[in-house]
């Protein structure tokens, strides 16, 4: 008995360490205004926002391809519309890094490196580090060739980092299917162990073992 | 109507006698744990990741321009549902690889490697090769920065052999000088088809093997089927599959609430061959390996007691020729085994922490421990058959 | 009383495992439901004096090619349709657009300005059953059942737009 707990407990910590939380790294934390991260929550809000605010201080040098949103230079170009209707609204990499080479070379000429593509920067950057690093981005990242573009605008920043939540999360709407599918999914999971148990504890009864 | 369809059918197939025979007149001890759940868990496992990584590949794009679109927008925004079926796949490997890890120790804690089921567990141990293999291939196909240094660093590895084979085996497995698409096809390819299809064939040899010889008891001793087995079905199913209900709901709890560390942040950059990122460690399943590797200073030497690491617990039915079976019996094993699980413990968190020195001392000392277990069961043996005959031949 | 309480556990099982079937394979028959993308609404605009009088130019409208047809001033048809609920909607229209899809078997029907076989004047043929189509896609003769889908469309000035409510409202 003593041993089956020790096990137990052992692979209950083991577990928690590796897939919750590990106190045994350390990763730099970003603090975020309460009343920034408000708006930062209600993405789907303050996207619409948000995006009018990214076109305006950010679409020159980075593109959003999830959310159809390519380079301002790359947008203006007479082939972009021929190029979305061929391969859909989303063109593939491939196809916009080499129609637009020269659009893409040109910042590289001016910021030493490509600008990434934030499709996916909230879910590789989370919350925290893109508001303190749009905001400030030298005290962030000393060295970077991101210019502080947004400095002195925390609002208007964080209506940003809404924009880039909303094209990366899915709708406050759909995660709360996913959570009610959740709930029913695990429910089930759970009541229909509790009925095998005791239907078997039945069967076990007649059969007289 | 049904039930004559079925009486036709089972005349012709016989179903029912297949049934009788397999599950209901097939006897297994009483005594069994819940530990030895954990083998139909991995089963319910494998087979969740071969449906949901059907489902996978077709949308899944094989191209090194394209994959890490195909997997982050395709899959997970486009197609109806794919974000779930990414999602079990993806919990699905980790829970996999968890089942097999706690199924192996089961099996060393209850001494099932025993004779005559060597060939089981040898059978086993190639399972979890193939499954750490599989694993790692998987883990390179959604194109992103941990995918792709995680895969650089494990081609790398090899080149600690000196001379030209290290630097042979390295270049072959990747196909080229570097990572590139040459690589994420074979790679594709082997997760796709080569290596579950050998899963497969390792998998039912396994269970063949545990059907031929029988369950392994807790207590240690045989039992004598024919009076103090219990039926398979009802006995073992209904308890099982109850088993298998919960751990589940455990499962979806990740899969729908919990899927930060399965689906790691780092991994929604995509790969980028001229910047590596900040935290580079393998999966924790690796990470066990990954640490007696780190942590011994010659790169050689590391790369040999790994290996070992994975030989010894191949060639464990062979170290281990006491006559007594089980933990519960057998003191000292139970001190070497608790050894062995905070060794592997150990090792595996050292894996996440930051290569200090104090690290590397700690790594060097539980990996003392790790392989101290497989060293120490000879000795062990010798002592126990010492007990065994001074007993005047009894088991206990 | 034992055995009702057996048997409703038994029907308890039997039902939720054949709900639990159903919501396992509900995710996997809804991954087989069209995409996000296909379902949008596309919105497809031509211009009318790139295609030359009496010409076909075939453009993609969500996937499907569809052919935009501009007649010729004051163009007069010899040949006799099966029906004419195509050309009832596009008459005095001199450009349109058509979901250039045989309506028999789903092949894409060739132009033939100067007529095929025994039709000597313009008609659209379809290759693989031997379909005909007036120039507005009424069936003609061959297996077709009925007249070419008309995509819903509108036209503004020099611009036929095409996924937007005009002289043809829906999708026929």
């Amino acid at each position: 008995m003593i041993k089956a707990v020790f096990f137990t407990v052992l692979t209950l910590v083991f577990f928690f360490i590796i897939w919750f939380y590990n106190p045994f790294v350390h990763r730099e934390t970003y603090q975020v205004p309460r009343e920034h991260m408000a708006i930062i929550n209600d993405y789907s809000k303050y996207a619409k926002e948000g995006r009018e605010l990214f076109q305006q201080n950010c679409q020159a040098c980075h593109s959003v391809r999830y959310d159809s949103m390519y380079l301002s230079s790359a947008e203006a170009n007479p082939n972009m519309s021929a190029l979305k209707e061929k391969y859909g609204k989303v063109l593939p990499r491939n196809v916009y890094e080499a129609s637009f080479h020269s659009d893409l070379m040109a910042l590289k000429e001016s910021f030493g490196k490509v600008p990434p593509d934030l499709s996916t920067a909230y879910l590789s950057k989370g919350p925290q580090y893109l508001y303190a690093f749009i905001l400030e981005p030298q005290k962030v990242l000393p060295g970077t060739s991101m210019p502080a573009v947004m400095e002195g605008r925390p609002e208007e920043t964080a209506k940003i980092v809404a924009y880039l939540r909303s094209v990366s999360e899915p709708s406050p709407q759909e995660k709360n299917k996913r959570t009610l599918m959740g709930f029913i999914t695990i429910g089930y999971l759970i009541f229909m162990g509790i009925l095998l148990f005791l239907w078997r504890k039945k069967k076990l009864k007649e059969m007289g073992l | 109507m049904l039930g004559r369809i079925g009486r036709w059918i089972d005349e012709r197939g016989k179903f029912s006698d297949l049934w009788r025979s397999q599950m209901v007149e097939y006897k297994v001890p009483k005594n069994l744990t819940f530990p030895y759940a954990f083998g139909i868990m991995a089963i319910v496992a494998l087979v969740i990741q071969i449906v949901s990584g059907i489902f996978l590949t077709m949308y899944y794009k094989p191209d090194i321009h394209l994959a890490f679109d195909s997997a982050n927008y395709t899959i997970m925004k486009e197609v109806p549902f794919m974000w779930l079926i990414r999602h079990i796949h993806a919990a699905g490997a980790n829970f996999f690889l968890a089942v097999v890890y706690l199924h192996i120790l089961t099996g060393i804690y209850y001494n099932a490697y025993k004779k005559p089921r060597e060939l089981t567990w040898i059978v086993g141990w190639a399972i979890y090769f193939v499954l750490l293999m599989t694993a790692l291939s998987g883990y390179l196909l959604p194109w992103g920065q941990l995918s792709y240094w995680g895969m650089v660093v494990t081609t790398e590895i090899p080149t600690s052999i000196p001379g030209v084979i290290g630097e042979t085996i390295s270049v072959w497995m990747k196909g080229g000088y570097e990572l590139g698409q040459i690589t994420l096809g074979r790679f594709f390819g082997l997760h796709i088809w080569l290596l579950p299809l050998i899963l497969l064939g390792l998998v039912s040899l396994h269970l063949y093997l545990v059907r031929a010889n029988g369950i392994s008891n807790p207590d240690g001793v045989e039992i004598d089927k024919k009076k103090e087995g219990v039926p398979f079905h009802p006995y073992i199913t209904l308890k099982e599959g109850a088993y298998v209900m919960w751990y589940l709901a455990i499962f979806f709890f990740f899969v729908f609430f919990h899927m930060s560390h399965f689906l790691p942040a780092d991994n929604y950059e995509p790969a980028d061959p001229f910047k590596t990122p900040p935290h580079i460690a393998p999966e924790w399943y690796l990470l066990a390996f990954y640490t007696i590797f780190r942590s011994i200073p010659d790169k050689f030497l590391g790369f040999v007691v790994f290996n070992l690491a994975l030989v010894l617990l191949l060639i464990l039915p062979f170290l281990d020729f006491s006559p007594l079976r089980s933990a519960k019996n057998r003191p000292l094993f139970f001190i070497a085994f608790v050894i062995l699980v905070i060794s592997s413990i150990a090792l595996t968190i050292l894996g996440t922490m930051a290569p200090t020195p104090t690290n590397a001392m700690l790594g060097m000392i539980f990996t003392v421990g790790f392989i101290g277990f497989f060293l120490a069961l000879p000795v062990i043996s010798i002592v126990e058959w010492g007990w065994y005959k001074a007993k005047g031949g009894r088991n206990q | 009383m034992e055995a009702s309480r057996r048997d409703m556990l038994g029907l308890a099982i039997g039902g939720l495992s054949a709900i639990g079937i159903i919501g396992a394979l509900y995710p996997f028959v809804k991954t087989l439901a069209p995409s996000a993308s296909s379902l949008a609404g596309a919105v497809v605009e031509v211009d009318v004096s790139s295609i030359p009088e009496g010409q076909v130019r075939v453009v993609s409208w969500k996937g499907k090619p569809v052919f935009v047809v501009r007649l010729p001033q004051g163009f007069q048809w010899q040949g006799k349709a099966k029906q004419e609920a195509n050309f009832k909607l596009l008459q005095g229209q001199d450009t349109y657009a058509m979901v250039a899809v045989c309506t028999h078997l789903g092949c894409v029907p060739l132009w033939k300005p100067q007529g095929e076989g025994e039709f000597n004047y313009p008609i659209f043929h379809c290759p693989c059953h031997g379909g005909f189509y007036t120039p507005w896609g009424d069936n003609v003769a061959g297996p077709p059942p009925r007249p070419l889908q008309l995509p819903p469309q509108k036209r503004d000035g020099n611009k036929l737009i095409i996924g937007e409510a005009g002289f043809v409202k829906e999708l026929t």
